[in-house]
């Protein structure tokens, strides 16, 4: 008898089990599709002829076509829109590559008087708000004529206070053993950075080359403050935002081809390197 | 001196205020209830966790500006979502959420949640899955419920991910601009109802070239995050002790 009343208990806590995880993964896949959705509108609609998608926005496309991204690259000019972006995010990324794993080192390695308290007031720079900023950055630049030039853009951005507090916090972590010996074997500073610091911090090199890339990548507002009144200089997320506002509903198709353009390549970038992705974001907010 | 008396008595000021704070009230408990949802989903799964949080975390590569091209469209009046409920029977009349003051700041907040509820989905996982699991064996040995175990448990153990996630959601959510700026004008529409104060700054500074003014602005609004995140972290001090 009781071993009856157990066994039933056992299935009916199996099934529930099967039934919990059964719940779970409907609800996750229903949020998958939450997610997705938007994105496979976007990508459809694109090929689609642009009263087709006023009239009925939901369906696929009656008839393919590619209409939308001809007219997006007559009219944008593509090419230069993704090589302002590149020259701009990829030298704000190398410069805190640069700048950051030096600074970094020696907030982390080096002995010298006030360190600690140096350290202290660039991290209590990160607590004021960047709206603070805002408007004697731009008086500054203006002064200095940059405005309308990447410049603007990027020698403010070549050092990132939270980059430096990632790589300072990582390089600590590398047992003082290994410098000592080095500099017993005659390396110097510079010998120790470059041979031993940088490749031992990889992990963390990485990590901030893709936040840093993508925060430039995406920045609007900083594109929109500085190069605004200089269309050739234009990043991508400018350029996005003009082409929108000028399009008319029965041209919808170029909206969608514009938007699919720009953000297919770093979502590509993703996909091929999630692992990566998904580590950098981890670490930027586990202090 | 003017411009700080200005400042302090201008309505359209304390309005931008107002509406941010409504739209960062929608956000934050939005993005808490569903991250939090999510990640203790995400925690219980065994295969094809990575593929969920992969998937999640999409939105978060795109720029506000793409994320906001697709969102509009979205939720729109000629929009899928829309289109949908009229076809169902649910809506009566399309929604024009731009010009409706009640729901504008909600809609963006829903909007802001679809792109950034993933990254506080990992940071709680992280937390959910650093607890240690003698705990919840002691409670349910105890016979603590499922509701219980949440509630003493999960919750006080999570509250460094919670506090990080709600103090960097002030800082940052309080100087929302592009979201407001792309879809409206510089006074946020016909009844200022997407206002934000970074967007009456922005234009006091480069639509009126009122520099002195829009820096006044500037340092009020440092000063309001600056003792909003105070007053947060004083709270969750309180609650510790």
């Amino acid at each position: 008898m009781t071993s009856n009343v157990r066994t039933s208990y056992i299935i009916k806590t199996k099934i529930q089990k099967n039934l919990s995880r059964w719940l779970t993964y409907l609800i996750l896949t229903i949020g998958a599709i939450v997610v997705i959705y938007p994105f496979f509108y976007m990508v459809m609609n694109s090929f689609k002829p642009g009263p087709e998608i006023a009239h009925d926005p939901l369906s696929l496309p009656s008839t393919w076509i590619v209409r939308g991204y001809v007219t997006v690259w007559k009219t944008l000019n593509v090419v230069r829109l993704y090589g302002n972006t590149i020259i701009v995010a990829g030298s704000v990324t190398l410069l805190n590559l640069f700048f950051g794993s030096m600074a970094a080192y020696a907030l982390a390695k080096l002995h010298f008087p006030g360190r600690d308290t140096l350290f202290k007031v660039m991290l209590g720079t990160m607590m004021i708000p960047n709206i603070l900023f805002l408007i004697p950055t731009y008086m500054i630049i203006y002064r200095l004529g940059w405005v309308g030039h990447f410049r603007a853009l990027i020698i403010p951005g070549a050092i990132g206070v939270y980059n430096i507090f990632m790589m300072k916090q990582f390089m600590q972590k590398i047992p003082d053993e290994i410098i000592d010996c080095a500099r017993i074997d005659g390396c110097g500073d510079l010998g120790i950075y470059l041979r031993i610091i940088l490749p031992l911090a990889r992990p963390v090199l990485i990590t901030v080359a893709i936040l840093t890339f993508m925060g430039a990548w995406n920045n609007f507002f900083g594109a929109l403050l500085y190069l605004q009144d200089n269309p050739d200089k234009w990043t991508l997320q400018l350029g996005l935002y003009h082409f929108r506002t000028g399009i008319p509903t029965e041209n919808a198709e170029q909206i969608w081809a514009a938007t699919t353009g720009i953000s297919a390549p770093l979502i590509l970038l993703y996909f091929i390197l999630q692992k990566q992705f998904m580590k950098a974001f981890a670490e930027m907010n586990l202090k | 001196m003017g411009n700080w008396i200005t400042g302090i008595t201008d309505p359209l000021f304390w309005k931008s205020i107002f509406n941010i704070c409504y739209n960062q009230a929608w956000f934050i408990c939005l993005t808490l209830v569903i991250s939090l949802g999510v990640a203790l989903l995400l925690k219980q799964v065994e295969t094809g966790g990575r593929l969920f949080r992969t998937i999640y975390f999409t939105p978060q590569v795109c720029s506000v500006v793409v994320v906001m091209t697709l969102g509009v469209y979205m939720v729109g009046p000629s929009g899928p979502i829309q289109t949908f409920l009229l076809s169902a029977g649910v809506l009566e009349t399309p929604v024009y959420w731009q010009f409706d003051e009640r729901i504008t700041m909600p809609m963006l907040a829903m909007i802001n949640t679809w792109k950034w509820f993933g990254i506080q989905t990992v940071i709680f996982l992280a937390g959910l899955i650093g607890i240690e699991p003698a705990l919840y064996e002691a409670a349910e040995l105890d016979g603590a419920s499922a509701w219980q175990r949440f509630w003493n448990i999960t919750l006080p153990q999570l509250n460094p991910q919670i506090v990080f996630v709600l103090v960097t959601n002030v800082i940052n959510g309080l100087q929302m601009f592009t979201e407001v700026f792309m879809n409206f004008d510089l006074y946020g529409g016909m009844k200022n109802q997407a206002l934000t104060p970074v967007l009456y700054l922005y234009g006091k500074a480069f639509d009126r070239f009122n520099m002195g003014y829009a820096s006044s602005l500037g340092l009020l609004l440092a000063g309001l995050i600056f003792l909003l995140t105070l007053v947060q972290l004083k709270l969750v001090q309180r609650e510790i002790d």
